[in-house]
């Protein structure tokens, strides 16, 4: 990945707080009969980060995926993605031992693409390159870019590599943009080389110019609502990203600014930075972040601005509204790994939540120090990247949560306790969660899980019995 | 194009062709052994693997497999960049062990090998072995095997080194006891629970007792007892039988229809010395278990077995099971049938797909790609049944057998409601949403009689309707012809073409 530096446009927290180095808070000392050190970290959590890019790619119409692999990560990559991202037929050569000594990674990779591409209405084919064909040492000149008239890009996610999904998001971004949107370079009457960002100087492309693009795969319905708050301000959406229309990604040089939401997205950013469009970071979760985000999307995109302000003004009150009528009382542990964590802590933050810990898989980079010195300013004690299991049951010991967000075994782990818990993937990352229409669902949804603590803990005490007195804490094994 | 696939390399020879494969329904030697050795509290495994090994096998794919949140016996070593192309994983795979041996100091560790940690030839048998204590090496052979010969080496495996040599029983008692192995349950095994639960209750109406259940509901400290049964029961075609070979003891496969259950019954009753018994307990069944079969035979619902076709693509239990039960015993007409592993000049997937795009039968027994493939080519009238993994779908309920006589009524039960099913859902209905298009619909075939039918549009709609399962034709008629003469009247004309067949039909 190429190194990262402050974006442009980066005006949403007008203190970046250098937070690197940071000593998180002193660990309270284990509990009796604890078996799980802390010490320990053994166990990573990231769904498999292929998967990341396999979600992006088959969800796009037009786009046949071809997997490069050995058969238990074809099986097991082809069942979730049959199960979270589309029911398309995945195509694959045989690829095990034969194959190897044979040494044809090439032609094997070459045969699944052109299988892949005899699919009607097929305008590209990704190649995924995994693991093992990763260490056979497929590489890009081995393909061709094209094949029957279909465009073949190369999608390198060896998993040892790339420690998390959502990173695996922005390699397949990434490549597709750097297919379809890459920099075009032009010399200025001075004699300096420029990115050159208008393609032609025709009133549609004026009106391109004008709109943003969101980078950050979201709910559906929060594209809908961003959109509306920007054509108040006379901006308005071009495009979100990933999207399921290829086109869409050939406009991502041309839009006014990038916004984007998560921050994972290092590698497309780069992309983008370089072919001159601006990026804005941060998103519009909860009132302070929303009213600065709308704030930042008319200063990238030089807007009236009282009408921003406005606007931004107005939207931050609804968000407070919304608060004000449904506060959210109780100590929640925000524990994904879909690599927007942060964003919902501060959500949960600014609605009265107390989130005393915050774990991801994504790495810590300047995209995420914004959010995280927000947190730390507001009473966030820990944030864990590139977590492990072991450290979010040590979190569970330590804050003792009303409510945990958090990964499968987290989840089960918590509700063995008789703590109500819900996956956060499949909960949360899926819903609305933006300006004042984001908030309200997101809200509600929380209000209702931290309400239901006595049916947890009766289930917990139906199937394990009663719980023993508070002042010798069974062994809890984690990982059983 | 297909020259590019045939090229040699350079200064090379021509390459064997390359193998293509669509969605892979087996997948490898590790996960076969995570699953067969998981099973068992008593184990943990290291697997030798990168993060994204570990994740499907241990959460992402068994949630929706088995039903459970994740499997807690397992840590993986996490294969970094660094291990892969510089150390090599035995200082991951030793700093594991250390970390585990202090967490877990009665539990069994065992090492299992990965398709990538057998492309970089990480063996760690031989340092593992001179550990105090030694830890247990499996290597997994995923670059090569699939999972039926993975979990089939795997049980041999345990047997060998935990079980075999250690056992207490002399054959006197065996036979006293009547005590019956059940060989086969893993995670990853499609509905499992309920045919063990029937395999049992076959088993002990014909005299036996249930001794091992073997991995599933056994430790690992249990393998020895697998010698105390006089006779092994082998739950799958698929794996299991190398172990049941290797224990010396007459095995019976786990049976589907009636005719094979009936014999599986008699037959373990012969092995146990429990004729007697064994007869009076099929004699019950008939009456109990078994009498909605003769009921729905001689009642309405047998009469359609016989115009009804289906296909399997599954396990080789439930291919062959399947195939016994539907048409051989009740007439069913078979499209289609391909078992997992794949026998010789069975389809693939690849041809499977091309075939149910062309047409599809009134029922297909499969995993979630032949649903995949029956949603490519929009088969409304098609049932589909799962029968086989992937796909996400509980089966943890014990009422949902395929194996033995329940399983018999089981399937039956579930054809005849899916049948009721496909009848309601072609008959009319007053659409409350749009109650004034109903109306619409109805109008143009009621003044259709000014509308005249060439013979050639005729034949164009006949041949439509024979890609369309026999049950569902009559309703299915009726439907292409009010959607045909729709569109002709709406295209203003007094003869229906075929150019008018073409277009509606073209129609979503």
């Amino acid at each position: 990945m190429d190194p990262i530096t402050v974006p442009e446009g980066n005006l949403i927290t007008p203190n970046l707080i250098e937070t690197k180095g940071t000593p998180s808070e002193p660990r309270s000392p284990l509990p009796a009969g604890h078996s799980v050190s802390p010490d320990h970290h053994l166990t990573p959590q990231t769904m498999c980060p292929a998967f990341g890019s396999l979600r992006v790619l088959t969800r796009i119409d037009g786009v046949q995926t071809a997997m490069v692999t050995d058969t238990g990560c074809l099986y097991g990559l082809t069942f979730v993605t049959h199960f979270y991202a589309s029911r398309k037929s995945i195509a694959a050569p045989a690829f095990g031992t034969k194959e190897l000594v044979a040494g044809n990674v090439a032609e094997a990779a070459l045969a699944a693409c052109l299988e892949a591409s005899k699919m009607p209405g097929t305008k590209l084919v990704a190649a995924i390159s995994l693991c093992v064909a990763e260490t056979a040492g497929l590489t890009e000149e081995m393909l061709p870019s094209q094949i029957n008239g279909v465009d073949v890009i190369l999608v390198r996610v060896p998993a040892y590599a790339i420690h998390s999904h959502p990173e695996a998001k922005d390699v397949a971004i990434n490549a597709i943009l750097k297919r379809y949107a890459p920099p075009k370079m032009e010399v200025t009457g001075d004699g300096v080389e420029k990115p050159l960002t208008y393609d032609s100087g025709n009133e549609d492309e004026e009106a391109l110019r004008r709109k943003v693009i969101m980078l950050g795969e979201v709910f559906p319905a929060d594209p809908i609502s961003v959109d509306a708050v920007l054509k108040r301000l006379g901006s308005g959406l071009a495009a979100n990203l990933p999207s399921r229309n290829l086109d869409d990604y050939k406009l991502a040089r041309r839009v006014g600014a990038i916004a984007a939401v998560h921050p994972f997205y290092g590698g497309s950013v780069a992309t983008l930075r370089a072919a001159g469009v601006p990026i804005i970071s941060g998103a519009p979760v909860g009132p302070e972040a929303t009213y600065n985000w709308i704030k930042a999307v008319g200063a990238a995109l030089k807007l009236d601005p009282a009408l921003t302000e406005q606007v931004a003004a107005e939207e931050r009150d609804k968000c407070q509204s919304i608060i004000g009528q449904f506060p959210l009382e109780g100590r929640v542990l925000v524990c994904g790994y879909e690599g927007n964590e942060l964003l919902y802590a501060r959500l949960l933050v600014e609605a009265g939540a107390e989130v005393p810990y915050i774990s991801t898989s994504i790495q810590k980079s300047l995209y995420t120090a914004a959010d995280e010195a927000w947190l730390k300013a507001r009473g966030t004690r820990e944030i864990v990247y590139q977590k492990t299991l072991e450290q979010d049951v040590h979190a569970l010991d330590t804050y003792k949560p009303d409510l945990v967000l958090g990964t499968t075994p987290l989840s089960a782990e918590a509700k063995a306790r008789g703590i109500p818990a819900m996956y956060y993937t499949n909960m949360l990352s899926v819903r609305p969660m933006f300006l004042s229409a984001g908030l309200a669902g997101t809200i509600q949804l929380i209000r209702e899980a931290l309400e239901r603590a006595p049916r947890y803990a009766w289930m917990r005490e139906f199937f394990e019995g009663p719980r023993p007195a508070e002042a010798s804490p069974s062994a809890v094994n984690t990982m059983d | 194009m297909e020259d590019i696939v045939r090229s040699s390399p350079a200064g090379g020879k021509p390459h064997a062709p390359i193998e293509l494969i669509r969605d892979l329904e087996s997948t490898s030697g590790y996960w076969a052994a995570v699953w067969t050795m998981c099973t068992m509290p008593d184990v943990h495994v290291i697997c030798d693997a990168p993060i994204g090994c570990f994740n499907l096998v241990a959460t992402a794919v068994p949630d929706y497999t088995d039903a459970i949140p994740h499997i807690h016996n397992i840590t993986p070593s996490v294969m970094r960049e660094q291990e892969v192309t510089m150390l090599g994983t035995a200082g991951a795979v030793r700093k594991t062990i250390e970390a585990l041996s202090q967490l877990y100091p009665d539990k069994q560790l065992i090492v299992v090998s990965t398709a990538e940690s057998e492309m970089i030839s990480s063996d760690h048998s031989d340092w593992l072995s001179k550990l105090d204590p030694p830890i247990p090496f499996f290597w997994s052979r995923s670059l090569e095997g699939d999972e039926w010969e993975g979990r089939d080496r795997a049980l041999l495996w345990l047997w060998e080194r935990f079980g075999a040599g250690r056992a207490k029983i002399s054959p006197a008692d065996q036979q006293a006891g009547r005590l019956v192995n059940i060989i086969g349950p893993t995670y990853g095994c499609f509905n499992s629970p309920s045919d063990l639960h029937e395999v049992k209750r076959l088993i002990e109406g014909a005299g036996g007792r249930v001794n091992l259940v073997y991995p599933m509901e056994a430790t690992l400290k249990d393998t020895p007892r697998l010698a105390e049964s006089a006779v092994n029961v082998v739950m799958y075609r698929e794996f299991g039988e190398l172990l049941a070979q290797a224990l010396g003891k007459p095995y019976l496969f786990a049976p589907m229809g009636i005719q094979q259950t009936t014999a599986f019954i008699r037959r373990m009753g012969e092995l146990l010395g429990t004729q007697a018994q064994a007869e009076v307990f099929i004699e019950q069944e008939k009456r109990t278990t078994l009498a909605p079969l003769w009921d729905l035979w001689r009642g309405p619902q047998g009469d359609w077995f016989a115009t009804t076709d289906f296909a399997v693509v599954a396990g080789r239990t439930y291919t062959e099971g399947l195939v016994r039960l539907l048409a051989d015993e009740l007439g069913m007409k078979l499209a289609f049938a391909s078992s997992r592993p794949r026998q010789p000049g069975e389809m693939d997937n690849i041809q499977i797909r091309e075939t149910l795009h062309k047409k599809q039968p009134a029922f297909v027994f499969g995993s979630l790609n032949e649903k995949i493939y029956l949603t490519e080519a929009q088969a409304k009238a098609t049932h589909f049944v799962p029968a086989a993994f992937p796909g996400a779908v509980v089966r943890r309920a014990l009422g949902t057998p395929f194996i033995g006589y329940s399983g018999v009524i089981y399937i039956v039960q579930e054809i005849v409601n899916r049948y009721y099913e496909l009848v309601f859902n072609f008959l009319p209905f007053d659409n409350v949403a749009a109650a004034g298009q109903l109306k619409a619909v109805n109008n143009p075939l009621a003044s259709a009689n000014k509308l005249t039918w060439s013979e050639a549009a005729r034949a164009r709609l006949e041949q439509q309707l024979e890609g369309i399962p026999w049950i569902s034709r009559i309703s299915a008629s009726r439907e292409l012809r009010t959607k045909v003469e729709i569109h002709a009247i709406r295209q203003q004309v007094r003869e229906v073409t075929p150019e008018i067949v073409e277009q509606a039909l073209a129609q979503p």
